[in-house]
This record gives structure tokens, C-alpha cells and sequence, in this order.
């Protein structure tokens, strides 16, 4: 078992800088889940720790030494690819023992560290067959039970889950997460689906563009997020963002205007000094934000487009001026397209930020 | 559905006739060719007149065991050689892959009179890069074309030096279809490059090794061109004649058509028969 300790570790593809200066500290144990956009450098990262990408600046340690120059077979880590990477021409069960064989491991050994990967992840059945026989949650399985041979002191996923259909990806979520109690080993993931990320992370990183948005524990992105990348990529539904103006200050709040809701009108209590009047600012709130008209501190008026029901709850989708809403609501079967409906929102349910995305607290 | 299929055969009709006329009937005709005696006037049927001879002929058996003596030493050399260039270029370290490419194809292209001509001069006993070459490094001048096994070389050089760069390249496509990732995880596996090599693309290299070798042995079968120009005509004394160069004596210099067309038979049926081995000998276990 190992932390993994990242400082200012940058990479450049030629003259192109894809992270530039991360630090993220993985304690031991802890269950890391990288996530972030198409593109912002969370495989890079995530290669760069298993050492198949070179550090172009900063220091990677795992376990407390230093990384940069050591091999990629003794970081003590094992990885599990997207795309599987099983090898196609061997059984299971030499996919499995093959590192072990090619290093000449006592067969014993290799037996029992292989019986016991197959046992935990349930795919004694299939040792004889091959990649192409299996499906892709068995492949995946599969996949894992080879980084599991190897006892690696950490584990790294590069969206192991992205290939598998809806239902397989929540059943895989759950045993990852089992396995992770079960071998108590540090593990980081790479995800860019935000609910992966929620439900399985002791912590997570976002990402955006090759920085750090913000580091944290699930409930406090969702919470308390830096800022409005951070607001908008964790939860789901989107957050909403609403243009809105500062029309009055107080000492320690600040009363805001929204732009596309006429006379729709916040006061909202800030801990630091609140921006000049009339500046624009930004207000998010939440799907799940909404309450119904009266029960919060300002009502709004919008036309419903489009409601999807779901069952337990309804989302409806509001145009209000240039801005799309996504509303949730307890499930009502009659609302259709084209009505009229009056929400309320809340100050303490509520998140603002300035032009640039920085929150406002 | 019918008159749609029989607008569709009037169209290929000029196409059908030609190709029957120019392929398939030249293919059964020398098949019933090759059981009548062609050096009578009129010909006459006489099933075991060529097989018979063919049988009981040094000259063929000389031909086959040129033949197959060749194949046996080129074609695998020739493959591992294919293998070896199309591994390099397609290391990440190698610059300007497009031209090693293009080199590597080049020689298929190169009309096959001039490239003969090249290799004679090459070869030379006494102006030929290659002697200039021995005896700079201390070595005595070799007389390539007087003696059977230097002969026998240079043809297999020839061949080699042809076809190597296309196979390379075929390979190449192969070598670029297995994904990086399991080279990846190998790495993560710590087994070495040499061990990656052999454990993991050469097993998924095989069905593109199989195929080139079956194009490899195909083409050897027929080999012609370098016996006839290079070492004139299967010199010195028939040591290097093939089976192609045979055919090509019986069929076009004596006008034995017969003769010639059970020849002919004999190579394809080869060559078939080997391939079959082949594919048998590397058929992926069940
Ligand atoms: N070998 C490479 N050469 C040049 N640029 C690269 C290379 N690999 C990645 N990049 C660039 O680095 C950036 C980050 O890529 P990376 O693969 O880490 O993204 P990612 O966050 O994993 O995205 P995804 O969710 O699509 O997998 C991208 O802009 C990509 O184009
Ligand atoms: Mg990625």
C-alpha cells in the first residue's frame, strides 16, 4: 500500500503543455477519482504516474520515493485500460499469469495469485477461454483480475467503465468499490462521468484544460464548489446559470436582480465583500433547487417546453429569455409542454459567481 | 428480379466473353493439352504420353529440385527479413518513415529487364561491385555465374532484395493493427521488448506472415525472370533452371504444347499443395 504524491508535475507534448503544475496528494488507501472534460489531461496524468508517459516537469512519488526515473513494472502500481487491453491470443488464465510466468515467478505462486483474482472477481468459469468469447463485462473483469495478480500497492482505471452498456456500468461500479473495501489499496480512477465519479470517489480531482479546478470530498463539490466550472460539471442535471445584476448592498449580503425575470429579486448573504452595484453577476441554482411558488425567498415564472417524466420525479425544461432552465419536480403526470409555472428559489440554495466563473462566497 | 439480373448480364456480357475467351478456356484448353502428343501433325490423344515422360525426366526433376531448393532457403529468409524491416519502421524512433517506405516498395516497381541487368553487372567477375567489395575486405573474387551455388545465391539474393520490401510493408499494415495498449500492459507486466516480440507480435502477427508466405510461395513456384536473364537462361548448365524456366523452353522454344501444359499443371498443383500445408501446419488450435 502506498500514497502517491503528485507536485507540479507538468507535461508538453512537443511545445504543447497539456497539464500544466499539478499537485494532488492520494493518501494511502484512499479511492482518488480524476474527472474532468474530453481532452483536459486526466489519462496523460494518470499515464504518467504508471510511467508509460515521461514527466516533463515536477516530481511523481508513490509510497514516498521518487518515480520520475523508475521503470514503469517497479512503481509498484497496475493499471486497467479503457480499451481492456487484454491479450487476444491468450486464455483467461494466461492472460492472467502471463507477467508473472515471463518473470519467471515460483508456478505455485502464480496458481494461487491467479485462483484467487479469478475467485474474487467470479470468473473462474472462463479461465480456458478467450478475449473474443467473453463479453464485455467478463473482458473487464478480466482485465482487472490481471491488475490484480500483480498485488500492486496502488491501482490506476483509465475509464474502465466507458465500454459497457448502462446497466453492466452501475453493476462494475458496485464490485470496484467492493474490491476497493476488500484489498484496502490505494486506487485512482479516471472518469469523465461525474456520477462514477460521485459514487465511488473518497475524493476527487477536477480538471479542466490541464489544471486543477478544485480537490474535494463528493458532497462538498456538490456543495460548496470552487467555482462555475466546478458548479456545472458536478451534479446532474447540469446546474442552472442565470444572468443576473447586483442592484443593492448591504454589509454582508448583497440583493440581485436576474436578468431574464423581470422584478425577480435575491438578497443573498455573503461572508465576503459583496461586488459594486451593477455589476453583472451569476446566480446557479440547481435542478433540485427549485421549490414551489411561496416557499422560497423570490418566485419565478416560466413557460415549460418540454417535461420528461421519470417516475419518481419530473425535469422540465423552461425557456426563460436566452437562458434554458432544467427544473426538477415531484412527478405530476398532467404537466405538458407549453404551460406556465411559478418556482421559487432560495438564498441558501443558491450559488453566485462573477463574470469570469470565480464564486462569490 | 429476373429482368433486373439479366440487364446486369447483358452489361457484363463484353466482360464474361473476354474473360472466358482469354482466362477460363486457355485453362481447360491446356489441361486437355497436356494429354495429347503435340509433336505430331495432327495432334493425337495420348493420356500418358507427357505425365509419363514427365515422370521419368531429369530435366523436370532438376527443374522441381532447383525449384524447391530455392524455396526452401529464400522464402523464409526473405519473411524474416520482412519481418525485421517491418518492425523497424515502425518504431517510434525511426525519422522520416515515409521515405524508408517508399524505398522499401520501390524495387516491385523497377522494370524487371532493368533490375536483371543490374544484378548481372553487380555480379560481374571482374567489374562487379560486389568482387570489388570482397576483395576490399581481403576476401578472393567470387565467379558467380560459373558455378552452381553462387548462381544459385545471386538468384536468391535478387528475389530476396525484389520482394522483401513489399512483404515488410504488408507486414507492416499487420504490425500496425495490434493496439499500443497491450504493448502497454506488457510493459506494466515487465516483460521486455525481446520477450514482447516473440509472446505477443508474433502470435498476432501470424495469419499476415501465413499470407505473405502463401504469396511468397506462389510467386517462387513461378519463378522465371531472374534464372532467364540473370543466370541466363538456368545457367551455368541448367543449375539454376525452374520449373517456369522449363515450361518456358518446352512450351515456346521446342513447341511442345503438351509437354508443357502437363508442367504447368505440375506447379500449380504444387503450389496448391504446399499452401495447404501450410495453412494446416499454422491453423489456430480450436
Ligand atoms: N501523444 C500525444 N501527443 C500530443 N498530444 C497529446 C498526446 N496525447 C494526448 N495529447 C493531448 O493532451 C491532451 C490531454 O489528453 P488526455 O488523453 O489526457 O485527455 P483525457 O482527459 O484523458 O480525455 P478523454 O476523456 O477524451 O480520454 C489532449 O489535448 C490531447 O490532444
Ligand atoms: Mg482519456
Amino acid at each position: 500500500m502506498a500514497a502517491v504524491t503528485l507536485s507540479n508535475v507538468v507535461k508538453r507534448f512537443g511545445v504543447y503543455e497539456v497539464v500544466h503544475g499539478a499537485s494532488i496528494d492520494v493518501r494511502d488507501g484512499e479511492f482518488v477519482v480524476f474527472v474532468g472534460p474530453s481532452g483536459c489531461g486526466k489519462s496523460t496524468l494518470l499515464r504518467m504516474i504508471a510511467g508509460l508517459e515521461d514527466i516533463s516537469g515536477g516530481e511523481i512519488a508513490i509510497g514516498g520515493k521518487v518515480v520520475n526515473d523508475v521503470e514503469p513494472a517497479d512503481r509498484g502500481i497496475a493499471m486497467v485500460f479503457q480499451s481492456y487491453a487484454l491479450y487476444p491470443h491468450m486464455t483467461v488464465e494466461q492472460n492472467l499469469s502471463f507477467g508473472l510466468r515471463m518473470n519467471g515467478n515460483p508456478k505455485a505462486d502464480t496458481d494461487r495469485r491467479v485462483g484467487r483474482a479469478a475467485e474474487i472477481l467470479r470468473i473462474t468459469e472462463l479461465m480456458q477461454r478467450r478475449p473474443k468469447q467473453l463479453s464485455g463485462g467478463q473482458r473487464q473483469r478480466v482485465a482487472i483480475g490481471r491488475a490484480i495478480v500483480r498485488e500492486p500497492q496502488v491501482f490506476l482505471f483509465d475509464e474502465p467503465l466507458s465500454n459497457l452498456d448502462a446497466e453492466l456500468r452501475v453493476q462494475m461500479r458496485v464490485e470496484i468499490s467492493r474490491l476497493h473495501k476488500e484489498l484496502g489499496v490505494t486506487m485512482i480512477y479516471v472518469t469523465h462521468d461525474q456520477t462514477e465519479a460521485m459514487t465511488l470517489a473518497d475524493r476527487i480531482v477536477v480538471l479542466n484544460a490541464g489544471h486543477i479546478e478544485q480537490i474535494g470530498a463528493p458532497l462538498d463539490l456538490y456543495d460548496d464548489p470552487a467555482n462555475r466550472f466546478v458548479a456545472g460539471f458536478v451534479g446532474s442535471p447540469k446546474m442552472n446559470f442565470m444572468a443576473a445584476k447586483v442592484v443593492g448592498i448591504e454589509s454582508g449580503a448583497a440583493t440581485v436582480e436576474l436578468a431574464n425575470h423581470r422584478g425577480a429579486r435575491l438578497r443573498k448573504p455573503l461572508s465576503q465583500a459583496p461586488p459594486a452595484v451593477g455589476s453583472d453577476v451569476v446566480l446557479g441554482i440547481r435542478p433540485e433547487h427549485f421549490f414551489d411558488a411561496g416557499r422560497g425567498d423570490c418566485d419565478i415564472s416560466v413557460k415549460a417546453d418540454v417535461a420528461e417524466h421519470l417516475g419518481s420525479v419530473s425535469y422540465v425544461y423552461a425557456d426563460a429569455g436566452d437562458e434554458e432552465l432544467i427544473i426538477e419536480r415531484e412527478a405530476s403526470r398532467q404537466r405538458a409542454s407549453g404551460d406556465h409555472i411559478t418556482v421559487s428559489i432560495k438564498a441558501e440554495r443558491s450559488l453566485l459567481f462573477d463574470t469570469s466563473g470565480g464564486r462569490i462566497r | 428480379m429476373r429482368t433486373q439480373n439479366a440487364t446486369a448480364y447483358r452489361f457484363l456480357a463484353p466482360y464474361l466473353l473476354i474473360f472466358s475467351i482469354f482466362w477460363v478456356w486457355p485453362i481447360i484448353s491446356s489441361f486437355l493439352i497436356s494429354f495429347q502428343a503435340t509433336r505430331t501433325v495432327p495432334w493425337r490423344f495420348a493420356p500418358t504420353f507427357n505425365w509419363g515422360r514427365l515422370i521419368g525426366d531429369p530435366a523436370f526433376f532438376n527443374a522441381l529440385e532447383n525449384t524447391l531448393l530455392i524455396l526452401v532457403i529464400q522464402v523464409p529468409v526473405m519473411i524474416s527479413l520482412a519481418i525485421v524491416m517491418a518492425v523497424l519502421l515502425n518504431s517510434p524512433l525511426l525519422k522520416a518513415r515515409g521515405l524508408y517506405r517508399f524505398a522499401f516498395f520501390a524495387p516491385v516497381v523497377v522494370g524487371e529487364v532493368a533490375y536483371s541487368a543490374v544484378f548481372r553487372l553487380m555480379f560481374n567477375l571482374d567489374f562487379g561491385i560486389v568482387n570489388k567489395l570482397l576483395n576490399s575486405v581481403g576476401l578472393p573474387k567470387i565467379d558467380w555465374f560459373s558455378n552452381v551455388t553462387p548462381a544459385m545465391a545471386v538468384i536468391m539474393i535478387a528475389v530476396t532484395w525484389r520482394w522483401a520490401g513489399y512483404n515488410a510493408i504488408i507486414l507492416l499494415a499487420g504490425l500496425q493493427s495490434i493496439p499500443d495498449d497491450v504493448y502497454e500492459a506488457a510493459t506494466l507486466d515487465r516483460v521486455s521488448k525481446v520477450k514482447q516480440f516473440f509472446y505477443i507480435t508474433l502470435p498476432l502477427l501470424k495469419p499476415v506472415i501465413v499470407f505473405c508466405a502463401v504469396l511468397s510461395i506462389i510467386g517462387t513456384m513461378q519463378l522465371f525472370t531472374e534464372p532467364f536473364l540473370i543466370t541466363e537462361r538456368g545457367g551455368p548448365g541448367g543449375g539454376t533452371e525452374t520449373l517456369g524456366l522449363l515450361l518456358y523452353r518446352q512450351g515456346f522454344r521446342s513447341l511442345n504444347f503438351g509437354y508443357a501444359s502437363a508442367i504447368a499443371y505440375t506447379m500449380a498443383g504444387l503450389a496448391i499443395a504446399i499452401t495447404l500445408v501450410q495453412l494446416w501446419l499454422t491453423r489456430d488450435p480450436k
